[in-house]
């Protein structure tokens, strides 16, 4: 089993394992001069979103540390944050800033400042262009897995979930932590009902109490609108799929967590410690929102696991995606890399993981995602914590 | 030849491959184990559902990933379909309570 990959070297000592112009809107308003200069210019990712303004301190702070996150993250060598006008709390200008410390190359146009939308999408295809010259002749170079923080996530689940792909990513993640890498799962819906395991799995009471707090917390959020969370869960579709019980359908989520002890918790895209194992954030299970928490913490690459086929794909943290169900991976095939299928075959869970594991080594080195070679951006999502205003 | 899968030694139900019909014969492979078990189905089975891999006691506790995901809700005969109907989850619901 390989015990290295390739990748970037960053400043401030992450590892990238892509070299792209992160074009990152600071606002809305800034969104299409954004995609125009990602039409435009190669190399260059585009991460738009519809917030940046009128959001009340807490959710405006929750959007800032994601988009300070993205513009931090190892795959993007070279950052230009565009902005619209005044805004107050998220600046291109603030953003930039906390970029900067990272020691990448960082630029800021705003709208109003360069003169219009046609001027800025001028002034950054300049720049994007520059920042391409700049960056892309850095040659890979070899690291130890300890480098790697590996996203796990899941989505449109089934009974197949539990019992094959959740089973894989989690012989993966172990495979990860005994090379000191960190592994990041999320998605605290599909905590309820799991809390024994959270507590037997905890490196400490303090962590499995955080923890146990996320799941409160959102349980209350959910209860003050009116809905228990509980009394809807499982829902008809699992029920059908044959899952019971919130226990059976928790257990099998987080199977994608592997058997390490969780080694810290943090809240929506913060950022993790460095010491190596299992950390967890609290993100809702919608699966954007969820996958862009875990990008913000730094995750250079992704495991998504699905019963039904997927093409969640985040545009910054390189995703792929796996299923255990054959049938949705002969639909899905357009967006999806592994099928671990064969397990309900006799396939030994080891050689099934295996082959998983060297398709994510392999995408590390560089070898492009179905999704990423299509350009499917449809997962950058801002988890909100507050009305608009 | 209909397979099942019991994902850990310590579980009482196996995870059905596909549907099955009532009377027929199951392979249940134990994650780990090269014997696989014979069972014979009490009931037809749902696609990829649970059934009783050993006969479970009313209030006895449903084990699966080693784990305990519910309790019976009734006498549950070896080769029984295992779902809503004879589960009841311990993680209290607040509709409920």
């Amino acid at each position: 089993m390989t015990d290295h990959f390739f990748g970037y070297p960053r400043p401030d000592g992450q590892v990238g394992i892509r070299n792209h112009v992160l074009l990152l809107s600071g606002t809305l308003y800034a969104n299409s001069t954004c995609e125009r200069v990602a039409h435009t210019v190669q190399n260059t990712i585009p991460i738009v979103h519809p917030l940046g303004r009128c959001q009340i301190a807490p959710d405006l702070a929750q959007t800032f540390r994601t988009l300070v996150g993205h513009g931090r993250h190892a795959n993007a060598g070279a950052v230009i944050v565009i902005d619209h006008f005044k805004e107050q709390g998220c600046t291109a200008d603030e953003i930039a800033h906390e970029v900067a410390q990272s020691g990448k190359p960082v630029e800021v146009v705003n709208i109003r400042r360069d003169q219009g939308a046609i001027e800025a999408t001028a002034k950054a295809t300049r720049l994007a262009i520059d920042f391409n010259r700049r960056i892309n002749t850095q040659q890979r170079e070899r690291f130890p897995l300890s480098k790697l923080i590996y996203g796990v996530n899941c989505g449109t689940s089934d009974v197949t979930s539990g019992l094959a792909h959740n089973r894989c990513v989690g012989w993966v993640a172990d495979r990860i932590i005994e090379a000191d890498g960190r592994v990041l799962a999320a998605e605290t819906t599909e905590m309820f009902g799991g809390e024994e395991l959270i507590k037997q799995r905890a490196a400490s009471p303090e962590v499995a109490d955080k923890i146990l707090g996320f799941i409160k917390r959102m349980d209350e959020r959910i209860l003050a609108c009116g809905v228990d969370l509980r009394g809807s869960q499982p829902t008809g579709d699992n029920i059908e799929g044959g899952l019971s019980t919130l226990e059976e359908k928790a257990l099998g989520a987080m199977k994608k967590w592997g058997s390490k002890p969780i080694v810290g918790a943090v809240e929506y895209a913060e950022p993790i410690g460095t010491t190596p194992g299992l950390w967890v954030m609290d993100t809702p299970g919608h699966g954007g929102e969820s996958i862009t928490g875990i990008a913000a913490a730094g995750a250079q690459v992704m495991s998504f696991s699905t019963g039904g086929g997927h093409t969640i794909n985040h545009p910054l943290m390189i995703t792929m995606r796996l299923t255990g169900n054959r049938e949705s991976w002969h639909a899905m095939q357009d967006t999806m890399e592994t099928d671990v299928s064969d397990i309900f075959d006799g396939t030994p869970l080891d050689d099934a993981a295996g082959r998983l594991f060297d398709e994510i080594v392999a995408i590390c080195n560089g070898r492009m995602t179905k999704a990423e070679a299509l350009r499917e951006w449809n997962a950058f999502a801002i988890n909100r914590c507050g009305p608009s205003v | 030849m209909l397979n099942a899968l019991v994902i850990d030694p310590k579980d009482n139900v196996a995870n059905l491959i596909g549907p099955g019909e009532q009377g027929s014969e199951v392979n249940c492979r134990i994650e780990g184990s090269d014997r696989p078990t014979a069972v014979t189905l009490a009931d037809t089975i749902p696609p990829n559902h649970k059934f009783a891999f050993t006969a479970i006691s009313a209030g006895e506790p449903i084990i699966k990933y080693g784990l305990v995901i519910g309790k019976a809700s009734t006498d549950i005969a070896q080769g029984a379909h295992v779902h809503v109907h004879n589960i009841e989850s311990n993680r209290g619901r607040g509709d409920l309570g």
